[in-house]
């Protein structure tokens, strides 16, 4: 027999903090607005890849792909939402979009759906969250983390692992059995498009892709480890999700590119609610969860102060 | 005693459901969720059988209710898995309306 899971969502319907007709509003999908956004979204994109091309015989060239790699980044925020069947009401366009934010940014959509499952389920656990960014114990780690060198080098080996057929123990906990070929297939799959690249690259000579995708990604990396951090860095190590989780309140163009994931305690809360509808339900929970009114800077000042502090008490 | 021989019980009746949405309704010990969908009334298991949690507080679209916990999914109609992490059937339970009110053989 299945065990009981009591989710947030469960526990805020019981203490009232929801009710289900709210929640049966706040759920409610549609294609348009992620439509309207990813228009946008595409407008910004050819703008930043604009500025690349205008700044191409210049040192002006470095702030403009730093700037596009902001940009870039964010599709995981894009193919988190889509993980989570949050963008389209349509099924398959989730699939579909998440699929291609995936190959922008070196994660294959497939297993990033298993292990962030498992990161909802165990949400700031330590040894059982996959996802879990511990605390730096030092500045030196703060900062180590920042570059993304530590991201690169593990995203990098799992995909290489994956299509070895290799799975890890803990991987092997949250992915099916019947998925485990899948996995295989997708880290292939992924690797031989970026091959094929490459050889279109080498063959007409022209290596564009690294100046409008490669260098600008792994420019931007650090501004999205930066805003991972925010999430549930520094928050206590327990279940409760009104204590683990941080919401940091944000500007609107952080918002946008980020597809409103700074709400990230309401998303935990109910991570059936799609992004356009997250400020509404931050309305409803704001009181119940914890909020860092400062936003992602605001945040990270919170995790220096910790850090220092265990320092001084040390 | 096989499934089919199983006696029709009284669940719920239609007029308590939530139109065009998924209502919990308990059995004895059992948590069951009623879907109400464009095409009929179907019954299920009221937990997701992935990750435990109530299905009953997932969204709920046409004939596809989507767990509240991971977003994996399934197809009331035949308990078909239609997102992962869901890959095993959902157990649906032989359902009829008789005089305004949802039965269950179970």
């Amino acid at each position: 027999m299945t065990k009981t899971v009591v989710t947030p969502l469960t526990q805020a319907l019981a203490e009232g903090k929801l009710s289900r007709a709210e929640l049966r509003a706040l759920m409610a999908r549609s294609d348009r607005p992620a439509l309207r956004r990813l228009a946008l979204w595409l407008l910004v994109l050819a703008g930043t890849t604009t500025l690349i091309a205008l700044s191409w015989n210049s040192w002006l060239i470095w702030p403009a792909m730093f700037l596009h790699g902001i940009v870039l980044v964010h599709h995981f925020s894009l193919q988190h939402e889509c993980v989570h069947y949050t963008v389209f009401r349509t099924r398959w366009l989730n699939d579909l979009v998440g699929q291609i934010c995936g190959l922008i940014i070196i994660l294959p959509h497939r297993f990033f759906r298993y292990e962030h499952c498992d990161h909802h389920t165990y949400t700031q656990l330590t040894g059982e969250d996959p996802e879990m960014i511990g605390m730096p114990a030092s500045l030196a780690d703060y900062l180590w983390y920042l570059s993304a060198i530590p991201y690169w080098r593990t995203k990098l080996t799992e995909l290489l692992r994956h299509a070895a057929g290799r799975l890890s123990p803990a991987e092997q906990r949250f992915i099916p059995k019947v998925e485990h070929d899948a996995v295989r297939r997708d880290a292939r799959v992924m690797l031989s498009i970026y091959a094929a690249l490459f050889l279109g690259m080498a063959a007409t000579g022209w290596w564009g892709l690294l100046w409008f995708w490669l260098v600008p990604l792994a420019l931007g990396e650090p501004v999205m480890r930066a805003i991972r951090m925010t999430e549930h860095v520094g928050r206590p190590t327990v279940a409760q999700m009104h204590e683990n989780t941080r919401t940091s309140l944000v500007s609107w163009p952080w918002r946008f590119l980020c597809w409103n994931m700074n709400y990230h305690a309401e998303h935990h809360y109910v991570a059936s609610v799609p992004f356009h509808a997250l400020p509404r339900l931050h309305e409803r929970l704001k009181d119940h969860i914890h909020v860092e009114p400062g936003g992602y800077l605001g945040a990270h000042r919170d995790i220096l102060r910790q850090l220092f502090d265990r320092r001084d008490t040390a | 005693m096989s499934a089919t021989a199983r006696p029709w019980r009284d669940l719920v009746a239609v007029a308590e459901l939530e139109r065009g949405w998924v209502t919990r309704v308990d059995l004895g010990a059992r948590s069951l969720a009623v879907y109400d969908t464009p095409t009929g009334i179907h019954v299920s298991l009221a937990l997701c059988n992935h990750g435990g949690a109530d299905l009953c507080d997932g969204f709920f679209d046409g004939h596809v209710i989507e767990c509240p916990l991971h977003q994996g999914a399934f197809d009331v109609r035949d308990g078909r898995p239609v997102s992962a992490p869901a890959t095993r059937p959902m157990k649906l339970f032989e359902t009829r309306v008789r005089d305004g009110m949802v039965q269950i053989r179970a």
